[in-house]
This record gives C-alpha cells, structure tokens and sequence, in this order.
C-alpha cells in the first residue's frame, strides 16, 4: 500500500518538475521580466490542480482495488465472466428457458422483459398522463377534482408500494385459476396467474397478406401527402385523416377477401391447464405496468398542465375567435406549443419509467433485475452480475435520451 | 424519482397569484354553482353524471371495505410501523428526542416568523401573522395521520404523549414569539442545536457521541451568541475560533456515529427509520451534492470530467441496483483488517452518494441562475475565487434551489422505501413483515397494512410538497 503510494508521488513529482521546468525555459526564452514565479502561475497552478487531483483520484481508486482483490481473493471469488456459459438453475416464468439454459440466456431474457415492460407502458403513461393533465384543467369540477386527487394520492406514495399494491388488488380482485373469469363469451380469461386476450393467427397466404397490409400502409401515406400538399395549394380541406384511413382501410379488406381470409382470430382457452391460443401475459406483467403506469402518469399529467398552462392567453383567445371548437383549439393551438415546453421533462420521466421498472422484481416479474437478483440467490458471482446489471441501464438510459434529444432538437423553434 | 416539473409548479405560482387579483363572486349561489361548474353544456353534464355515478360506487365499495377489514393487525403491529424493533426500556430516547426536535422548531419557526412580521410591518407591507388554524390547514395529513395512529393505540402513554407534544407546540409557538429580538435572530442555530442534542440523546451511547454532539452545541453557541454581549467585530473572532472547533468535532461525531462501533441504528425500524434515513441522506449528500455542482462547472477538465461522469453514472442506473452494490459490493472494499460496517450503514453510504448526485443537478440549475454579472462584479472588487462563492454565488443560488431542494427531499422519503428490498425493516418492509407473523399469515390482510403505509407516505409527502409550493411563494423564486 504504502509503496504503490510511493510511486505514484515519485511519478507526479517527476511530472510537476518536467513541467515547472518547461514553464521556466519558455518564460526565460521569452525573457519576460513580469512572469510571476511558478506557485503564483495560473498557468501552472491550473495543470498542479489537475495532477492533484487526479492523484487523489488514483490513488484512492488504487486503494479500493487493493482492497477488492484482496478480499475477492480470500472468498475466492473469480473475477471472470466463465460463468455466464454455466446453467442459471433458475426458470423465468412465461418463457420457454429452463433452469439448464445458460446464464447469458437468462440475461438476454431478463433484457428482453425490461424492453417489454418500457416499450408498451411509457407509450401507455404518455396517453393517460395527457389525458388526466388535460382533465385537471377541465371547466367540469367533478372532473378535474377528480383528476387533481389522482396526481395528489400518485405522486405522493412510493413507486414500489405502487407496484405492489396493484400486484395486491389484482390477486385478490381476480379469481383463481380453476374459475378462471371469463368476460365477452369467453374470448378473455383473467385469473390471478394469467391474463389472455384475443389475438390473431396467420393462416394460408398470410405472409402475401402482411405485403399487402405493408402495400396499403405506403399508399395510405402517399394520399396524406397529397391531400397535405392539395390544402397547402389551394385551400381545399384536405381530410387527410378520412383519406388515408380510407385507403388504408379499403386496400386491407380487398386483399383478405381476395386471400380468402388469410387470418383468423383466436380466442385464448384453458385445456389440461395450458393456455391455449389468443396471447396471454402474466399477471406480474400486467401488475408492474398498470402500476408504472399510473404512476409515471401523475407526473406526466402535473408536466402536461403546467406546459398547457405556459402557453400564452392571446393563442387561446385568438383561437376562439377563429370560432375553433375546443377540441380544435386543443389539437392545432394548445398541444403543439404545449408539448415543446414538455418535451425535455418529458424525456426525464422516460428515464425515470426506465429505472423505475427495475422495482419489478418485488412482485416476481422476471426484468434484468429480478433474474440477477435470483442469480444472487444462486450465489452467482456478483461484482460480474452488477456491473452487467448497471450496464444494461446505463444503455437504455443513453439511448432514450439521446432519442429524446434528437427530437426535442427538431421540435425546437430554431432561433436566431 | 427526481421531479423536473419545474414548469409545472411555476405556473401553479402564478396562478395563485392569478386568483388572488381575480374578484371575488359574492353572487353565486349554489343552483347558479352547480350550473355553471357541473352542468354548463351536454358534454361536461354526461361526464358529471358518469363520474358521479363512479365516484359514489366507489365512496361505497371502500366504506363497505373498510367496516369488513380486520383492523386486528394494525393495533397489534402499531408499534412495529412506527419504531420497528426499538428496545421497548429505551422509548424514553424516542419520546424526549421527538419532543425536543418539536419544541425546538416551533420555538425557531415562530421566532422566525416574528421577525418577518416585524420585517413586513417595517417596510409597510401587509403583516400576516401565522395563527394555530393557519398551521392546522398547512400540516393536517400529517396531524390526520398521527390521530388514526393513535386511534388504534390500546395503551394510554401514545395518547397522553401526542396530546402533550400538541400542547409543547403551543406553547413553543407562543414563547417563540415573545423571545427578545437578538435571541429571536438566531433562531436558526437554536434549531441546529435542539436537532444535534435531540440526535445525542437518540444515539444515547453515552460516551463519545453525547461528547461530540455537545462540542458543537457548546461550539455553535458560542460562535453564534457571543455576539450578543460585544461588539459586532467579535463574531468575526468567534467564528475563526468556533469554526475549526465545529469541524473537528462534527467530523468527530460524523466518524463515530456512522463509524463501526456502531450508532445503534441497526434495532432501528418503522417510520422513525424512514424519516431519519431521508435526513441523513440529504443533509450528508448537501455538502458533497454543492461540490459536485462547483466541481461540474469548472473550467479544469479533470475535475470537470469526474464530476460529470460521476453525476451521471449516479442518475443513469436506478437506486436499486446502487442498493444491491452497497449490499454486495461495498463490502469488498474495506480492508481486509477492518470489519465490514452493516447493512443500514453501508445504505446510508449509498444513499447519500445517490442524493449528491441529484443536489448537485439541482444546485448546477441555481448556479445557473445567478447573472454573470454577480461574479464579475465579485471580481471587479477584487474578491478571491473561494470568496465569490461563498459570499456572492452560493448564497443567491441555494436561495433559488430552496424548492427543489423539498423536491429531492420528497422523492428520497419515497425512494428510501427500496431499502426494504435489501433487507432492513423500515416502514414499508412492516407491511409485509406484519402478514408474516403467525396471527396473521395467510389470512389476505395485505390490503390493510398496504393502505396504512400509503396513508403515512402520503401525508408526510403531500404536506412537504405544500410546503414547497408555499416556500416557493414566499421566496420569490421565478417572479422578479
């Protein structure tokens, strides 16, 4: 300890009087009679901060280290990443690994959960956020008391007692799986394991159909263009909204009749206690969403408010007296003034989403952090597992921002 | 986590205001009411009619609820939800460090309160005088909170101490109004002292602890009062002695008390460890949070790039995953000579690493704020760059961040319930922890206990965000 401290202060020595002495040569070749002495130099005293600092830095950087191989070494911990091959001996639920898979498998699962619970709910959070910032400035007092009671009791408790409380309502408001609920003529099944829900699945001439659906979707993008372009021109309302669904709409069910029905819906069932058809999610799933959900949306609704709120009189009024209905003067003058305000705290509750949904886990839903939390329990290697753990966020939380970067940048006024 | 709603809460000041210059309608009468605000056109009257339906279906559904619940596991784990494990012979610490840190503060917050009427009266503005109802509408969560607590006590001590820390506020109030003007300034060291004695008393090791903690009472004291007997040169003296004097030993105390002969902390559970952990976290992550934020702002790109990078590893990866290192990791960097300080400690460390991180974001936001101008005329006078910051830059910035700063304080009384998840008993983990015991396992009552924890985390949490909206008011922070 001592000694590698001593080398490291033999080295910034010889590094300060390299760089004192250069400092000297230079000021002596100028011949310059005002420089002040060395220790009263800006110059040097900016890079003798800097070198401090950085051996404070290392040296204390050097100190944990120590400390962590020693340590490590008297456990006997390996600091490798072997054990990723080795199998995991834990089961994800709603997933086809078993315990013999390998613990790189169970990551990327674990990756995959996560990315599943963020790309469904902020889109969900989003919506039900405008919407209840939207309703708190209601002219309805019922409605926006409502409302206004709604953000007080999510902001106000913890996230996890959130989750868990959901996780709670829906284990006690859902039957068990023997008498499973079954809604709409039994196309749903709820249960306090599972939720299922109708879907759809490919028949013969299926993937000619998913052309077509693509084929329609370009086309119904070129009618908007068309219509945007013909009400830039000459003023004719453009409907633009009618048109593409339109077309959309027209050229899908032309190509299924013309298939002959290249899909068909399934409803989910229960036959020997497999779920059989339409897609299912667990209940853990379903828990930690609606629960993120709602609370991220308080947050969301109190950044909707104040943004609507910071919009000026003058647009509202001038609004009304173009004899918009509210809900022109919601879509065309409120909102898109509003959501450049919100978009930069916006992008932080993204962000806030992303590392809330690692509290998953208290309810047994399978994301990043519950499988190396099972891991651990597996006295798999931990300094390994976190750093991966801490990547995997660290990632996410780059690439949401920077998405949320790049287009706050276009939505941005551009200025002088 | 974090809130950035700033322009949330700024318009929600100017709408106070808004509403104060608005005339007042003394014509309504409640038929024209209803009308106007509940029925005004067919679509606002569809929505009145089904969410009234709603909410009426759902004011039943709890109540019938609640009258169904069995309460039982609330009166028996009362105790539990409020101080966890505490030894039961040493609750007098509890008691008289709770009435202490009371008194104290509504002794200062009234003293202070005195001074801004006086202020107010001064410059001709309209004096507000703070009375009992005006505190009654500012804390009554916490107050409803308290009552239904105490309300499911079955033993008497719980009751008469809440009625006598009822009366000790009243009577605080009152005396701190009547101090003499130059006790009356220094209300705010009053308040630092009453905290670090109250805190001595809690720790109650005796020894060191009670020493250190009296050090910087004595200390602060001195720095602080002396100035009241001599000339106003004096303080200058005063401190340059007491400083040194304070550090030393607030240092002294810091060690000892988080150090690892422990604080006792680790029987410490409940709502108390939940409040004291909130606390801890951002009065220890304030100082490291402000050097961070001065460190992020440099012009040196060492110093700059460890903050940042520091910074921004913190508020990149969520608090759990900092929990689980503190848990699994922290312990292998202590030496191999030292043994491992414990799981609440070693918490504590990351919590205050994590607050640091968020008060420094916080308090690069006021830096920000404070003009250009500010420095260069610091400058100009000839003042030196530690000088600039703490006289001119500092001051102006932290004012500014005063709000925010409640926000982080908020958002970390919530996140402190994840130090369940690593396995330390406070409010929250009781919840579960309650339908474990063997009276109550199995018997569904999570419902029950979940909603006494949410009652707690709300009143506490709303009341502290009204608070930071009336602070914001009365700062001025974004209105010049």
């Amino acid at each position: 300890m001592l000694e590698r401290l001593l080398r490291l202060a033999i080295i910034l020595g010889i590094f300060a009087v390299l760089y004192i002495a250069f400092w000297k040569v230079r000021s002596s070749s100028r011949n310059d009679a005002d420089e002040p002495p060395p220790w009263r130099d800006s110059r040097v005293l900016v890079v003798a901060a800097q070198v401090a600092a950085l051996g404070l830095i290392w040296s204390a950087a050097d100190y944990l280290w120590a400390n962590f191989r020693a340590r490590t070494a008297d456990i006997g911990l390996e600091l490798d990443f072997g054990f990723l091959d080795q199998p995991s001996g834990i089961s994800i639920a709603d997933n086809p690994l078993n315990s013999n898979a390998a613990i790189r498998e169970a990551l990327i699962q674990g990756v995959k959960n996560t990315f599943l619970v963020i790309i469904i709910g902020i889109p969900l959070a989003l919506i039900l956020g405008t919407l209840i910032g939207i309703a708190r400035l209601s002219t309805n007092w019922l409605l926006s008391k409502i409302a206004t009671a709604y953000v007080e009791f999510f902001r106000n408790i913890p996230v996890l007692l959130v989750i868990v409380l959901t996780w709670t309502i829906f284990l006690n408001a859902f039957p068990p799986v023997r008498i499973s609920w079954l809604p709409f003529g039994e196309t749903f099944i709820f249960n306090n394991l599972r939720f299922g829900f109708p879907s759809i699945v490919g028949g013969t001439n299926f993937g000619t159909f998913q052309i077509i659906v693509a084929l329609a979707l370009i086309a119904s993008a070129a009618v908007w263009v068309w219509r945007s372009r013909l009400f830039d021109r000459s003023g004719t309302p453009h409907h633009r909204v009618l048109y593409g669904l339109g077309t959309f709409v027209a050229i899908s069910v032309a190509g299924f009749i013309a298939l002959g029905g290249p899909f068909d819906i399934t409803t989910p069932e229960i036959i020997d206690r497999v779920y059989v058809g339409g897609v299912t999610m667990i209940m853990p799933y379903a828990a930690v969403m609606l629960g993120l959900v709602l609370y991220t949306a308080s947050h969301i609704a109190e950044i909707v408010r104040g943004s609507i709120l910071s919009v000026a009189k003058g647009q509202v009024e001038a609004g009304n007296a173009l004899a918009l209905n509210s809900f022109q003067r919601y879509r065309f003058v409120i909102l898109p003034q509003a959501f450049r305000v919100a978009f930069p705290p916006l992008i932080n509750q993204f962000l806030n989403y992303t590392k809330n949904s690692s509290l998953a886990f208290a309810v047994g839903f399978a994301e990043i952090t519950g499988v190396i939390q099972n891991l651990f329990g597996q006295s798999r290697p931990a300094p390994q597992l976190l750093l991966i753990l801490m990547i995997v966020y660290l990632v996410f939380s780059l690439v949401l921002s920077a998405i949320g970067n790049l287009i706050n940048k276009r939505l941005q006024i551009v200025g002088r | 986590m974090a809130d950035k709603a700033e322009t949330a809460t700024e318009t929600e000041t100017a709408n106070n205001e808004a509403s104060k210059l608005a005339p007042l309608h003394s014509d309504t009468t409640p038929a024209k009411w209803v009308k106007d605000n509940l029925f005004n056109n067919i679509m606002n009257s569809v929505i009145t009619v089904v969410l009234g339906v709603l909410v009426v279906f759902l004011l039943v559904q709890s109540f019938g609820w609640i009258a169904a619940e069995e309460w039982e596991i609330v009166r028996v784990n009362l105790r539990n939800f409020m101080v966890g494990q505490f030894p039961s012979d040493e609750l007098w610490r509890l008691w008289t460090s709770g009435f202490l840190l009371i008194g104290t503060f509504s002794l200062g917050t009234s003293a202070m309160a005195h001074n801004a009427y006086d202020d107010a009266n001064e410059k001709g503005l309209v004096a507000e005088r703070s009375s009992l109802l005006n505190l009654l509408g500012r804390f009554w969560p916490v107050l409803a909170f308290i009552t239904l607590i105490v309300s499911f006590s079955e033993t008497w001590p719980p009751v008469l101490g809440v009625i006598a820390a009822a009366v000790g506020i009243v009577v605080a109030r009152l005396a701190g109004w009547a101090l003499v003007v130059p006790v009356r300034s220094r209300a705010v060291p009053l308040m630092a002292i009453g905290t670090i004695v109250s805190l001595a008393i809690l720790a109650g090791t005796g020894g060191l602890v009670a020493l250190t903690a009296g050090v910087i009472a004595l200390a602060i004291a001195a720095s602080e009062f002396s100035t009241l007997f001599e000339g106003s040169d004096s303080k200058s003296t005063a401190i340059r002695t007491g400083g040194p004097i304070v550090i030393g030993a607030a240092t002294l105390f810091i060690v000892s008390s988080i150090g690892f002969d422990g604080f006792g902390w680790e029987d410490w559970g409940g709502l108390h460890l939940t409040l004291f952990a909130t606390v801890v976290g951002i009065s220890s992550g304030m100082p490291i949070g402000i050097l961070l934020a001065i460190g992020r702002r440099s012009e040196l790109p060492v110093i700059k790039g460890f903050c940042v990078v520091f910074i921004e590893f913190v508020r990149g990866v969520p608090l759990i995953s900092l929990l689980l290192f503190s848990s699994f990791i922290l312990p292998l960097l202590f030496p191999l000579s030292v043994e491992t300080p414990q799981t609440l400690t070693r918490a504590m460390i990351v919590i205050t690493l994590f607050s640091a991180a968020y008060i420094a974001e916080i308090v690069r936001g006021g830096l920000q704020a404070v003009p250009k101008g500010q420095t260069e005329a610091a400058q100009a006078s000839g003042m030196s760059a530690a000088k600039i910051q703490r006289l001119i830059v500092m001051p102006q910035a932290l004012r500014a961040v005063i709000p925010a700063m409640v926000g982080q304080f908020i958002s970390l009384f919530k996140d402190t319930s994840l130090i369940a998840t690593i396995g330390v008993a406070e409010f929250f983990q009781y919840a579960a922890i309650a339908n474990s015991q063997p009276d109550f396992l199995g018997k569904g009552l999570q419902l029950v206990t979940y909603s006494i924890i949410a009652i707690g985390y709300w009143s506490f949490a709303y009341t502290m965000s009204k608070e930071s909206r009336r602070l914001e008011v009365q700062l001025g922070v974004g209105v010049r």
